[in-house]
């Protein structure tokens, strides 16, 4: 998967904000702002290898490259290659 | 005469009266008489100036397998622990059939971090069914033990294979409800279960394949007529929800409140900590709690003291660098390209320059190095700009160097990242549907130390915030506790009660600094904190710790 910013669905849920914050269990995680399709938001929490997954997918080495990209990419490529 | 007596102490009830100077009395394990007692006892603890309460009841570790060659579950019992709460998270040591123990290890290795040899060297694994652990678990213990069973275990014993793959059938969570019968019968105080953890292989654990009606059938064993503990409870369902989304946390209190309901049981929930980058998640939470409570349904949430850190090394990657890209992107090379990017000397200045124009001091000056027997005494604890300042070298180069001098070994923590604003954790933590908890006491003891949390409370939030008087606190930590658990005669300072008492500075009670110790089987490390300002703990009338030494008491039973 490459870098290259991705164009949502409508229904799409998105990132539109990103931060690292300390985790359960003092790794650091990542949590992620979403907007959903309907208008609402939320945020997640990622694990380390969850987080480094989406990065990854997303082809970012930044958190805040995140933004815009659709919240679906956390589905592709489940292996992480660290 | 009195076995023990101890004297004119300010004694706190556990149950949040003001304190009072009295003597407390002690005979047959028991607390016997409070008032002025004379000196007739066997012996005598002198208390004055000092704190007398109930012993503290920690409600969420994993000491299952350190208790069987360390019956005082070193070192919460010097923190004034006196009961312990084992087998959260869907994980206990029984009951497991052989076959499956290699199974249960790596869950055990993979959620809570705990090294393999702690299973395999330092006791004789003679049992498989519950009662055989109970009987392993009460031949040297000095701290009290009140565990409970895991789902994930009950379901592998009963499936099998089968367990990390699919739904239970009828006659399979019939028999899931018969062994927890059996294991409540033996002295299991609940059942836990975890809708989010995995194994070795990153697979669920068993307990995340159970349908709603398997937890119902389970929960409804709980609830059954005559398994009450001793206020009137059924037995307790802990539960890890998807606490990285307030919402699926949400849904999950919701679903605990209809089986508190409709089986008449408590049910717990952690962990719940509070964090910047997620400012709405305890307050929604606790709405929620709030709204559920007011229906009648017990679903208490567990919030841990301490604060939560970001602790990484060069060997992993860490999402700590998220922010700098050419940091992340080296960091996640295999180690040699990466070992070779860090001595590479234009990709060490684009990393430093990357961290800001004056050379990372404000982005990575607050690190510190962290104590693993890596790096030399004189490093550990100190900020990573001090050390910078001595070396004559930028901040980020000089996390780069001192890395790449120990092989990427260095440990390296940034403190008090979440969970350490007292203007909203100490609130939180006297709020009454709070359940002070989620120590992990026991657990991920390479990453930082679980012990100390209730001594963390008692300075922190007590003596330096003010956020709960002293008899509040100590209510949180033990009449409050074994109130939620069911936990019969425990938990205050009353006649009749168990005789468990923590004599304690309220002064100078803490949690000392974060150390490595060796002392896990094989020689392997944990992070421990020791304890400051505890005089003397009594678990069932013996003294088990003493100016700071352990005792041979070995006076510790399975509390239910």
């Amino acid at each position: 998967m490459t870098g290259e910013a991705n164009t949502p669905h409508d229904d799409d849920a998105v990132i539109i904000g990103s931060e690292i914050a300390p985790g359960h269990d003092g790794r650091a995680e990542l949590v992620v702002q979403l907007r959903f399709g309907n208008g609402g938001i939320g945020r997640v929490t990622l694990d380390t290898d969850a987080g480094l997954r989406l990065m990854r997918n997303c082809g970012v080495n930044d958190t805040a490259a995140l933004i815009g990209h659709s919240w679906r990419r956390i589905l592709e490529e489940r292996e992480c290659s660290t | 005469m009195f076995d023990l007596i101890i004297k004119g102490g300010s004694v706190i009830d556990g149950c949040g009266k003001p304190a009072v100077v009295a003597d407390v009395g002690i005979r047959g394990g028991a607390i016997d008489a409070i008032g002025a007692l004379g000196t007739d006892a066997k012996r005598t603890i002198d208390a004055r100036g000092r704190a007398v309460a109930p012993g503290f009841i920690d409600p969420h570790t994993h000491f299952d397998v350190q208790l069987l060659w360390d019956g005082q579950a070193r070192p919460a019992l010097a923190h004034g622990i006196t009961t312990v709460v084992p087998g959260n998270c869907s994980l206990s040591l029984a009951p497991l059939k052989i076959e499956d123990r290699a199974r249960l290890i790596g869950m055990f290795q993979n959620i809570e971090e705990l090294p393999e040899a702690a299973f395999t060297e330092a006791f004789e694994w003679t049992w498989e069914r519950f009662a055989g652990y109970r009987q392993a678990l009460e031949q040297n213990l000095s701290i009290n033990v009140a565990p409970l069973v895991g789902h994930s275990v009950i379901r592998l014993w009963v499936m099998g294979d089968a367990s990390q793959q699919r739904a239970a059938n009828a006659s399979e969570i019939a028999a899931m409800q018969d062994l927890l019968r059996e294991c409540l019968d033996a002295g299991a105080v609940g059942l836990s279960t975890s809708f989010v953890d995995v194994d070795a292989n990153m697979r669920p654990v068993p307990s995340r394949f159970a349908y709603r009606g398997e937890l119902d059938a389970l929960a409804k064993v709980l609830g059954e007529p005559g398994r009450q503990g001793g206020h009137g409870n059924g037995r307790m369902l802990q539960v890890v929800p998807e606490f990285y989304a307030t919402d699926l946390t949400i849904a999950r209190i919701d679903q605990l409140a209809e089986l508190s309901l409709a089986h008449g049981i408590p049910t717990t929930f952690s962990p719940l900590f509070d964090s910047r980058a997620t400012p709405d998640n305890v307050p929604r939470t606790m709405a929620r709690v709030e709204e559920q409570f007011a229906r009648g349904a017990r679903v208490w949430p567990q919030v841990q003291t301490r604060p939560i850190d970001i602790s990484f090394s060069f060997e992993h990657p860490s999402l700590f660098f998220g922010r700098f890209p050419t940091w992340f992107r080296v960091m996640r090379l295999q180690r040699a390209e990466r070992l070779a990017a860090l001595n590479d000397a234009a990709t060490r200045d684009k990393l430093v320059a990357e961290t800001g124009a004056d050379g990372g001091r404000t982005a990575l000056g607050f690190l510190r190095v962290r104590d693993g027997g890596i790096v030399p005494a004189s490093f550990v604890g100190r900020s990573l700009a001090e050390i910078a300042d001595e070396r004559g070298e930028e901040v980020a180069r000089a996390l780069i160097n001192l890395s790449l001098e120990h092989d990427l070994k260095v440990p390296f923590i940034a403190a008090n990242m979440g969970h350490d604003a007292a203007d909203r954790v100490g609130p939180l933590l006297a709020h009454p549907l709070v359940h002070v908890g989620a120590s992990d006491g026991g657990a991920h003891i390479r990453s930082f130390s679980t012990y100390g949390d209730t001594s963390h409370l008692l300075a922190h939030f007590v003596r330096e915030t003010h956020h709960l008087s002293l008899e509040h606190a100590v209510k949180k930590i033990t009449a409050d506790t074994a109130e939620i658990w069911g936990l019969e005669k425990r938990g205050r300072i009353e006649k009749g009660y168990a005789a468990d008492v923590v004599v304690f500075d309220p002064a100078t009670i803490d949690r000392g600094a974060e150390r490595v110790v060796f002392d896990m089987p094989g020689g392997g490390m944990r992070y421990v904190r020791d304890a400051i300002g505890v005089d003397a703990v009594v678990v069932n009338g013996a003294i088990a710790y003493r100016d700071r030494q352990y005792t041979a008491a070995a006076t510790g039973c399975i509390a239910g």
